[in-house]
């Protein structure tokens, strides 16, 4: 047994060194996840505000446009509806998991989008709406929240991206599971291209 | 067949690639002209403009002349810009992009969070349409431009924003402090406990404090560092190695010029001529 007496430091190096290396590793899985999920969450509530703050323009937009063309009324009710129908589904950040949850957030807001550029054509038909200074100050805002609304999706999407490798990639895919953190649903890209070319109308055509 | 196939193949990379995305250029100066629209005097006298705005205010504005944004559109073009450069100052987000694509003849106005109460999509939509498009219209690019910045300059005045500071604190330069008490702890330690134990332990010790500071895996080299160095060191030698670690980020000389880290948010407006 005279080995032992060379073998004893080296092993406990050995260990300290495991020691380290486990901390090192587990400690990263657990960080990592714990910051993307937060990231989730914050770039999630950013998406859900800016949809809020374009729901709110629209009110206003559908009664400007009505001063103009009052009997327009089957686009100014299918507005008014695809609004309420939008704002009536909530998604939490804590149902993001959900994927047909997801889904619904998803179509009621393109329904939205869509309705809103059928709104927005209509001035195409009237000059004196497409001159008329409140219709353009709203133009103005609504083009600003759509391409905020894109860049919040794409902020969110980013976040989903990094926090789905994480918990999929070894080996911080066995602390995920640990924790119960699954893989998120994304934007599907269909709609995507929908909501991200926002209906725009050029004044200068 | 084989033959059409490998022909096919050829063309669709060869198309794919002709649709590089633009690149970006460098930050060096808050004027970049790549089109040569403006005179040199005309750069610089912008430029002085708005570096005295920064240094008084504190906001960064810039201005940035380019051919063209295709394939991508002016706002997403923007946007990647400031991701980039990340003008204004960090959490404040007081920074203003004026983006003109000439060739395409559009323009727009991106603007940092911080500065989206008072230069709202409606305001920089306005300094568009009525304050600089007038001028583009007619060729007056210099014009126009100076009007616009100084319209943005009004506006962003009226804000009330944290006076400059001199140069930046970095937090990170924080973390010697405690790495150089963990290594002199250590090195005493060592003489009266186990050497191995203790250097493990310095270790563990440095690597969770670096861990609140940066990433987990640099912090597991620096706790391994700590360790060799309790390890082996002298008192002396570790202390010197310790303050060489971090160093913080100093003020930027009067001729360069870089972005404070602030964040935009996809605020602002744009318009065509």
């Amino acid at each position: 047994m005279k080995n032992d007496r060379h073998l004893l430091p080296s092993l406990r190096a050995a260990w300290f060194a495991l020691i380290f290396i486990t901390l090192a590793l587990s400690n990263c899985g657990y960080n990592a996840l714990q910051s993307g999920d937060e990231a989730i969450k914050s770039s999630w509530s950013e998406v859900l505000n800016q949809y809020q703050r374009r729901a709110d323009l629209i009110p206003n937009l559908v009664n400007v446009v009505k001063g103009y063309a009052a009997h327009e009324q089957e686009v100014f009710q299918q507005v008014t509806e695809a609004r309420a129908k939008a704002t009536s589904i909530t998604l939490p950040a804590e149902a993001l998991s959900d994927a047909q949850a997801f889904e619904n957030f998803q179509k009621s807001q393109a329904a939205l989008s869509s309705s809103l550029g059928r709104l927005i054509a209509v001035a195409e038909n009237y000059p004196d709406l497409k001159a008329d200074g409140n219709f353009r100050d709203l133009q103005a805002q609504l083009e600003g929240t759509e391409n905020r609304i894109t860049v919040a999706r794409n902020r969110y999407i980013q976040a989903i991206k990094e926090f789905n490798i994480t918990v999929r990639s070894f080996p911080s895919n066995l602390t995920a599971s640990y924790l119960g953190f699954a893989a998120k649903p994304n934007f599907a890209v269909e709609n995507e291209a929908a909501i991200s070319s926002p209906p725009k109308v050029d004044f200068n055509q | 067949m084989k033959g059409i196939c490998h022909v096919f193949f050829i063309i669709f990379f060869c198309t794919t690639s002709l649709k590089a995305e633009v690149t970006i250029p460098d930050l060096s100066s808050p004027v970049t002209d790549t089109t040569d629209t403006l005179s040199a005097d005309q750069v610089s006298n912008l430029s002085e403009k708005l570096r005295a705005f920064a240094s008084d205010k504190g906001s960064q504005i810039a201005l940035l002349i380019i051919a063209t944004t295709t394939p991508e559109t002016i706002e997403q073009y923007s946007l990647r810009v400031v991701d980039q450069w990340k003008l204004g100052r960090k959490k404040i987000d007081d920074g203003v992009l004026l983006i003109v694509a000439k060739q395409d003849r559009t323009l727009r106005i991106e603007v940092g969070y911080g500065l989206e109460g008072s230069l709202s999509d409606l305001v920089s939509k306005r300094i568009i349409d009525q304050i600089i498009v007038p001028h583009f219209k007619q060729g007056a690019f210099f014009d126009g431009i100076n009007a616009g910045l100084d319209a943005i300059v009004a506006v962003v005045s009226g804000e009330t924003l944290p006076a400059p500071t001199l140069s930046s604190q970095d937090t990170d330069s924080f973390l010697i402090f405690p790495l150089i008490l963990i290594v002199v702890i250590g090195s005493f330690l060592k003489t009266l406990i186990d050497k191995r134990l203790v250097a493990g332990l310095s270790g563990i010790a440095a690597f969770v404090v670096a861990t609140f500071f940066l990433t987990s895996f640099i912090a597991f080299l620096i706790g391994l560092l700590v360790a060799i160095v309790v390890l082996i060191g002298t008192l002396g030698g570790g202390s010197g190695r310790g303050g060489g670690f971090m160093s913080s980020r100093g003020g930027s000389g009067s001729s360069s010029y870089s972005g404070g880290g602030g964040s935009f948010g996809g605020g602002g407006a744009s318009g065509r001529w």
